[in-house]
């Protein structure tokens, strides 16, 4: 018992020393730090220019330069902690050299006419985060502080979620994720909006039914019967039938 | 994972292809067809809810 409750234990321990996403982002570099609001900020501005309608060949080539300056400031400073200033610099006038030049190969994708306020605004944000990140020191786990912490149990979940939940949900996400891909070069503005509120509640009914279908699963107390299971979906079969039907005989007397 | 959780899972996913049918279908103003798929969506959708449904629930 009290061997099994050792290996919990450690298990527990094991658990608590496990570094949480946000401590991995804080043991970081300045450099690496920076690079996450950097590619936020590349992604909103640089990358929709170089690949809009008409953009050239080398705004292409320069934009994918920028994502390389910071991908080598991530190498240079994980290889040579010492070098971070120099990392930092290949960071900041690597992107911002880059997408002056990807700006300057596209001039007209920056007018107000192509950029809309979100987008602007969304830009805007990117780049000041990324200069205060880049300006700010690191921020880095103070060691001796850590030694004073006294830890406490961790927490433990009531109970982990099951493989196949996992799946089911990430299915939902997917085509909840692939419905807002659908239709951003529809016509006037209205019509944009409409599709895309409309794909945003599609893919919210989606991601709904499919986290409803994996918790169901697990709700199952008192399972119905197969002939009430049945019953309670025929109605909603019947009508799917005969929507399906229709549209066949449409197909069929149109001659589509 | 039972027989009525594969449907149920088929049913979502008909439900998604049928929702971009219907999506795409907006975006070329081609409302009635798109209206269509909107439809079937939701009945999918609510097939797919229902089936799965513990009992009382």
């Amino acid at each position: 018992m009290s061997e099994a409750n050792g290996g919990a234990g450690a298990e527990d321990a094991d658990d608590a020393r496990r570094p949480s996403p946000l401590g991995r982002i804080v043991d970081l570099g300045a450099a690496a730090q920076a690079c996450i609001p950097g590619l936020y900020a590349w992604a909103v501005t640089v990358a929709p220019v170089a690949w809009g309608r008409g953009a050239p060949l080398l705004a292409k080539g320069t934009a994918l330069m920028g994502l390389a300056s910071l991908a080598a400031a991530l190498v240079l400073e994980h290889r040579r902690p010492d070098d971070a200033p120099r990392a930092r610099a290949v960071a900041v006038w690597g992107l911002a050299a880059t997408s002056a030049l990807t700006w300057a190969l596209e001039p007209s994708a920056l007018s107000l006419l192509r950029i809309d306020a979100a987008r602007g605004f969304a830009g805007m944000l990117g780049w000041a985060v990324f200069a205060f990140a880049c300006a700010a020191p690191p921020v880095r786990r103070d060691e001796a502080n850590d030694a004073r912490v006294v830890e406490g149990p961790p927490l433990r979940p009531r109970t982990r979620l099951a493989q196949g939940d996992i799946v089911i949900i990430s299915l939902g996400a997917l085509i909840a994720c692939t419905l807002q891909v659908v239709g951003w070069r529809s016509g006037p503005a209205e019509r944009a909006v409409l599709v895309r509120l409309v794909a945003l509640a599609c893919g919210l009914a989606t991601l709904g039914a499919a986290t409803g279908v994996a918790l169901a699963r697990h709700a199952r107390r008192v399972p119905p019967t197969r002939g009430e299971r049945i019953r309670r979906v025929i109605p909603w079969v019947t009508l799917l039938s005969v929507l399906v039907v229709t549209r066949i005989a449409f197909l069929v007397f149109t001659g589509k | 994972m039972q027989l009525f959780d594969g449907i149920a899972l088929a049913m979502v996913v008909a439900a998604g292809l049928a929702f971009g049918v219907g999506a795409t279908a907006l975006a070329r103003a081609e409302d009635v067809k798109a209206l269509y798929w909107l439809v079937v969506g939701i009945v999918a959708v609510q097939s797919a809810v229902q089936i799965v449904r513990p009992r009382g629930a």
